[in-house]
């Protein structure tokens, strides 16, 4: 079984620098009548099964969800980015900026490969499916507000090439303004709508499983600071307040805000979300 | 293979020869009887505003593209136009030239998508006409085909070459919904009527057309479904406009810095696409600063122009093999043409012979050796048509024995005397 585990986590991550070539060849290509412009989706969508696939049988393997070590998580969030990709593909039919956003999935997922330990004695807590689900869905909040960031990136990049007049490949693959800033939106809301789901999550279960359980807790704070900051943007978004350039300019800032609240709250403070060794 | 074609088009002549010597359809009505009685067996006649061709299978060997230029413009005559303003082509050149045309890499725009339909309405018209037979119908189909297999296998038709096209696509790297903007067109002329149709096409929401000369305006609206505004009111409502393609012929600006400052302040921060395609510029280039709008002029559009221009020049190769692998598949087929009733006139000669011979000796047989001997009478000539049949039919599709098929051909006819004359071989 243990064989199975590690055969699979290389497959995944072949699965993953396939998928990531497939998309390079489609953009670097430019046309949209051949089987690799097809074939794409089929290649992230087969990727996502074998990942499922693998982070279940890791789940049974070690009696526990892979989130007890950086690179479990890396593991997942290389899941959370190319699964985050494949809904806004799937809702948007927007093809050409795929290479932009699973170049990161195959980065955590290589890391994750090269370095995963194998550890079958974890903290008890750890074990539980309940905080399981709730990191599971805290990671896969932020991989959505990171590829919303993408984008927002992504719209910047061709607002100034369109300024500039400078038509180079990326400008011509590169889908319209209107385009990158509705992929940045609806990334923004799958994040928030996933990170509400891991709050909530944390807030029903955890007063339960942790005897020193803290509102006030650092981790804690930061998230709803993060949960509020795009939950803000998403209202102005809506209200028409909150458009182009400004949009980018938010979801970026928010991103900044989000990995800083993640670093500062692990590194600098205390906390009882520390179960990482 | 007797086909003569003539052309005139932009590497000929200038824009008003072409102009003058365009045929419209009901003209090429009239004009292809003329063709049939003096000229051709079959044919068809290509008239757009860049070029015009005629093709057809001669009637007679002494017919040449002479003959088929002084038709023309005896039909249409046209003052300063010579023979050096004709194309002149004959079989293989002329199939290799048709091809070129509809493959759009002999158009004035390289690349042209139009000009596949422009020849296929052609073809239809001519067949309408009873001006195709089995030839031009062949050709046709093989025309069509080069052209589509351009479109589906090169890019050759990709990017925008022309200067409206190229700032449409700009336009379409910023909006994706063109039905939920609003245009504005300044100066009803060619390029702005282009610039119009191309909007139009790509479904814009609401289109607005104004002009110093109002009647223009109007006349322009009305063929694109636009709105036609006052030239002096327009600029009240400039806020109201997502995508602004000035194309008038004025010596100075017509929007300057402060009044497209004041629209984007109206707009509260709205993208604007200001289009400036007049020579000289009728929007003050210093607008590019402003945030918001994206400010292009016929220079900065020209970069997308000759990036497309020279994409598509590298499918050209592409497209000259598409053509040769074409013309090869073409003149199999009609090297089969020549060998056709050459094996038809064969059979009938033994058929013939094999029919008088029984007739002599039918009333010397009972009824039931009737049968017995026809059928083998029926064998013996089929056994000994065989190899040679089989012999002509391979060489012909073989497509490096042209020049044996005829030989195979011209021999049979000769020795067998297949002329479609009346059977000297009578014991």
């Amino acid at each position: 079984m243990l064989k199975t585990v590690h055969i699979l986590s290389i497959t995944v991550t072949l699965f993953y620098a396939t998928t990531f070539f497939v998309y390079l060849l489609g953009f670097i290509n430019g046309k949209t009548k051949t089987h690799i412009y097809n074939s794409k989706r089929i290649f992230l969508f087969f990727t996502l099964i074998v990942h499922t696939f693998y982070l279940i049988e890791r789940s049974f393997v070690f009696d526990h969800l892979p989130i007890t070590n950086q690179f479990e998580i890396f593991t997942i969030l290389a899941f959370a980015i190319g699964f985050t990709y494949f809904l806004l593909e799937l809702l948007t039919d927007i093809r050409g900026t795929g290479v932009f956003i699973l170049v990161f999935a195959l980065i955590f997922q290589v890391i994750s490969a090269l370095f995963i330990k194998d550890e079958y004695v974890v903290k008890e807590v750890l074990k539980n499916y309940p905080l399981g689900i709730h990191v599971i869905n805290a990671l896969l909040g932020f991989a959505g507000i990171s590829v919303s960031a993408a984008y927002s990136i992504m719209y910047l990049l061709q607002y100034k090439n369109l300024q500039t007049h400078k038509y180079d490949l990326i400008f011509d693959r590169l889908p319209n303004l209107e385009i990158l800033e509705k992929l940045s939106f609806y990334s923004m809301i799958i994040g928030f709508v996933l990170l509400t789901i891991a709050i909530a999550i944390g807030f029903i279960w955890l007063p339960s499983a942790f005897p020193d359980f803290k509102f006030y807790d650092p981790k804690i704070i930061s998230t709803l600071i993060v949960w509020l900051i795009f939950g803000t943007g998403i209202y102005l978004r809506i209200m028409g307040r909150l458009y182009g350039k400004k949009l980018s300019y938010f979801s970026i800032a928010g991103f900044i805000v989000a990995i800083l609240s993640v670093a500062l709250s692990g590194v600098i403070y205390s906390s009882f979300h520390n179960f990482v060794k | 293979m007797n086909l003569l074609g003539i052309s005139i088009n932009h590497k000929t002549s200038s824009i008003e020869l072409r102009e003058a010597l365009h045929l419209s359809k009901n003209e090429i009505i009239d004009f292809v009887p003329k063709l049939k009685e003096n000229l051709f067996s079959e044919g068809f006649v290509v008239s757009t505003c860049n070029r015009t061709e005629i093709f057809g299978i001669i009637k007679d060997e002494k017919i040449s593209y002479k003959e088929v230029q002084k038709e023309l413009l005896d039909f249409k005559p046209i003052e300063g136009i010579t023979t050096n303003n004709f194309l002149n082509y004959f079989s293989c050149s002329a199939v290799k030239h048709l091809f070129k045309v509809s493959s759009g890499i002999d158009s004035l725009v390289l690349g042209d998508s139009q000009i596949l339909g422009q020849v296929k309405e052609a073809f239809e018209l001519s067949n309408e006409l009873d001006f195709s037979g089995t030839l031009i119908h062949r050709l046709y189909e093989s025309s069509m085909r080069v052209g589509k297999r351009a479109i589906h296998e090169t890019m050759i038709g990709e990017g925008a070459v022309t200067v409206s096209f190229a700032s449409i696509k700009i336009i379409e790297k910023i909006f994706s919904n063109f039905a939920s903007k609003t245009a504005l067109i300044i100066g009803a002329g060619e390029t702005g009527e282009l610039a119009a149709v191309h909007l139009k096409d790509k479904g814009i929401g609401n289109l607005f057309i104004t002009n110093r000369t109002k009647e223009r305006a109007v006349k322009l609206a009305e063929k694109v479904n636009g709105t036609a505004i006052k030239y002096d009111l327009f600029k009240e409502r400039l806020n109201e406009f997502d995508i602004i393609i000035s194309a008038t012929s004025s010596d100075e600006y017509i929007l300057s810095y402060k009044d497209v400052k004041q629209m984007m302040k109206k707009r509260k921060g709205d993208i604007c696409c200001i289009m400036d395609i007049a020579i000289p510029r009728d929007v003050d280039p210093k607008v590019k600063k402003i945030d918001g709008v994206f400010y292009n002029d016929i220079d900065s559009l020209n970069i997308i122009v000759d990036n497309n221009r020279k994409k598509r020049e590298k499918e050209i190769p592409i497209i000259n093999n598409i053509i040769m692998e074409e013309m090869v598949a073409f003149f199999s087929w009609f090297n089969t043409l020549n060998v056709v009733p050459t094996i038809k006139e064969f059979r009938d000669f033994f058929e013939k012979i094999r029919k008088d011979e029984f007739e002599k000796i039918k009333h010397k047989l009972c009824p039931d050796e009737l049968d017995k001997v026809e059928n083998m009478t029926k064998r013996l000539i089929g056994r000994i048509m065989h190899n040679p049949t089989i012999k002509i039919k391979k060489v012909s599709e073989n497509k490096i024995n042209f020049e044996k098929s005829v030989q195979y051909t011209t021999v049979l006819r000769e020795l067998f005397n297949l002329q479609g004359h009346s059977n000297d071989n009578k014991s």
